[in-house]
């Protein structure tokens, strides 16, 4: 019963921060003179209107799907990893590079493709993975530097060496496709991957033994290397696991939506993907709803952006301000002998170095 | 080849690169003193680089516009600041929130306020003003390496200087300085803990927003999308580099200069364009890297073999 009343409390908090989210946003839209009712009705229409505006939004969450829990796993061993976009990049111009060249059939080419994506993105969250954990090099840095570098080296190649000479930078079509079941929409049997995805980490991070090792490194590291965890091990791992995810995510967006890698195609996809794991402090069981959510709203500012004046940049603010507002622990907290103990009481809060 | 990047103009690129860093590196100094990792400077520079080109257009005076975008952002900071001391927001969390909201807002802002998409430009622009020495110009050396730059160029190297000051020779630096080493003993000691966070990332989000007016009013004279493109990154990462110490982040900053100037030269010799493109990021990571990796290992050197098995 506690633990019903505590997961209440929970989601109460959630929309009373959307509300409020949503308050700000109606504020902004009010200042550019268009009515923010009309403009959140569109939005809804936009996203669940008909068997396309539904599709878009499915295909919108697939991504973020991945990439939530991506940011989520590498969080819950207590690595911030900024870097799931350029393992997206990365994972995406792998399996592109797979999808062209290799010649196999269908039922051998897909699965690799996505082995090849889920490996590159591993190996490149290996690299900020490493250097946390042995010398505490600050991983937001280093994985936030890392993404430039993967956008201009996959920029670079379908430019030039992976170009398919058309006046976009994009590279030739891949041979194997995953199917598109809601066409005109581009939503694909990738959806159900990632679902699949997502419910084997919901179950590695909470019955085996290195969902176990992970979450006790993420909450004490110090205690777990005195049981004989090597808390760098596990960071590195969980950051690799992350990255190949992110792979994934890659994978799915260019063998399922584009047919192609085309050029900055994943811009947004990690930084989306950490907000929604973000707001709801990376609980693997209400991320799923809180990516559905922000899919939701990217279809649907499309459709705000057509139908009334008010330009698609305001539901990213939005969402901005809900995963501010969000971030702001003792804000609706409901708990007010703990936050008077939190707020009087400075020494209570552990120094963090 | 050699001798077409190594020119004496090569030192005035070097720090015109630099000096969008450094300001941001700043930014990230002054509250890291106070042990708070500012992962929002990219978002409180950028914030700033949008209200600096705004009311530069709007008004005509770019003094007025500095300003403005340094009140922008110290509004940022001001939401990472009550985030963080008083709702007990992770620090990472609501740093890369305000980022985004910067992205998001910005690309508002430049929609509906300027009425433009992507990138605003305009002759009626004021830029920040140039500084040109009439006695220079008759040495060619000097001309080239001192004159002519802007004068938020100038003021970074002021400004590292009283920074340097204010943490290493004032009392509110001392404090400063306590509140990051040891928040309880600073608290004893009668300290205003939570003033003085306040104080620091009010004025990290000054000086953050100065970083963005002289990224789209000095550096150049437009605003773009995104415009920073991880430069408050870099920023944190020299800060890193320099311990927050800001003569040592100043020379970290000068570093990705120098990178990103020669990497502008090596166009003409058929490099292609996005490879000069990700060399400064490349090279960040990799000086961040080693300069973290070196500090590990004096420091693991100068541990005693007996309190290190207690002390992680």
């Amino acid at each position: 019963m506690k633990r019903f009343s505590g997961s209440l409390k929970g989601v109460l908090r959630i929309l009373l921060i959307l509300l409020m989210a949503m308050g700000v946003g109606a504020l902004i839209i009010l200042l550019i003179g268009e009515n923010p009712l009309e403009a959140y009705g569109a939005l809804l229409r936009g996203a669940f209107n008909g068997k396309r505006n539904f599709g878009t939004t499915l295909a919108n969450f697939t991504p973020l799907l991945l990439t939530s829990f991506a940011f989520a796993i590498a969080s819950k061993a207590g690595a911030f990893n900024v870097g799931v976009e350029g393992e997206v990049f990365l994972g995406g111009i792998v399996a592109a590079w797979i999808g062209i060249n290799v010649h196999a059939p269908a039922a051998v080419l897909i699965p690799l493709c996505f082995l090849g994506a889920a490996l590159v993105g591993a190996l490149w969250a290996f690299l900020p993975g490493a250097l946390k954990a042995y010398w505490n090099v600050n991983e937001v840095c280093v994985t936030i530097l890392m993404n430039y570098v993967a956008q201009f080296i996959t920029s670079y190649l379908v430019s030039g060496p992976m170009s398919a000479g058309k006046a976009n930078a994009q590279s030739d079509y891949v041979q194997v496709t995953l199917t598109q079941f809601m066409k005109p929409s581009s939503v694909n049997t990738g959806l159900f991957v990632a679902i699949v995805i997502a419910a084997v980490m919901i179950w590695m991070l909470s019955r085996t033994s290195f969902g176990y090792k992970v979450r006790m490194v993420g909450t004490n590291a110090a205690f777990a290397e005195y049981t004989g965890i090597s808390p760098r091990r596990v960071l590195i791992q969980a950051m690799m696991v992350s990255g190949a995810i992110g792979g994934v995510a890659g994978c799915i967006e260019v063998l399922g939506v584009h047919g192609y890698f085309l050029n900055n195609f994943a811009t947004g996809l990690g930084s989306n993907g950490m907000l929604a794991a973000l707001i709801v402090k990376c609980d693997l069981r209400t991320v799923p709803i809180i990516a559905l959510f922000l899919g939701v709203l990217k279809s649907g500012a499309m459709g705000m952006q057509q139908s009334t004046g008010v330009p698609k940049s305001i539901v990213d603010t939005i969402t901005a301000l809900f995963i501010i507002f969000a971030t702001m622990e003792t804000l609706f907290s409901f708990n007010r002998a703990n936050r008077r103990q939190k707020r009087g009481n400075p020494d209570s809060k552990e120094v963090k170095k | 080849m050699l001798g077409r990047i190594f020119t004496p103009s090569l030192i005035y690129a070097t720090i015109r690169s630099a000096t969008p860093i450094l300001y941001a590196a700043l930014c990230a100094s002054i509250t890291q003193q106070a042990n708070i990792l500012n992962i929002g400077t990219e978002g409180i520079m950028l914030m700033g680089a949008f209200f600096g080109v705004a009311v530069s257009y709007l008004t005509g005076s770019w003094l007025l516009a500095v300003l403005v975008a340094m009140a922008s952002g110290a509004a940022m900071a001001m939401i990472i600041a009550v985030g963080h001391i008083k709702y007990q927001a992770d620090n990472c969390a609501i740093g890369m929130g305000v980022n985004l909201f910067a992205v998001a807002m910005t690309k508002f802002l430049l929609n509906s306020v300027l009425g433009k998409n992507g990138t605003f430009t305009d002759p009626n622009l004021a830029g920040i003003p140039k500084l040109h020495f009439g006695f220079l110009s008759g040495d060619g050396f000097l001309n080239t390496v001192l004159n002519d730059w802007s004068i938020t160029e100038w003021f970074v190297i002021a400004l590292v200087l009283l920074i340097s000051f204010l943490f290493y020779k004032t009392a509110w630096g001392l404090r400063l300085r306590a509140v990051g080493r040891m928040q309880q003993a600073a608290q004893t000691a009668g300290i205003n803990v939570n003033s003085m966070k306040y104080q620091a990332i009010l004025i990290a989000g000054l000086i953050g927003g100065l970083a963005g007016a002289h990224l789209s009013l000095g550096y150049s004279k437009m605003f773009t999308e995104s415009m920073t493109n991880g430069r408050g990154f870099m920023g944190v990462a020299a800060m890193y580099f320099g311990a927050a110490n800001p003569l040592l982040t100043a020379v970290g900053c000068l570093v990705f200069g120098l990178a990103d100037s020669v990497g502008a030269r090596l166009q003409p010799f058929g490099v292609p364009s996005q490879v000069i493109l990700l060399m400064p990021y490349v090279v960040t990571v990799t000086v961040l890297a080693i300069s973290l990796i070196i500090d590990k290992k004096r420091r693991d050197a100068r541990k005693s073999s007996l309190v290190s098995a207690g002390v992680k």
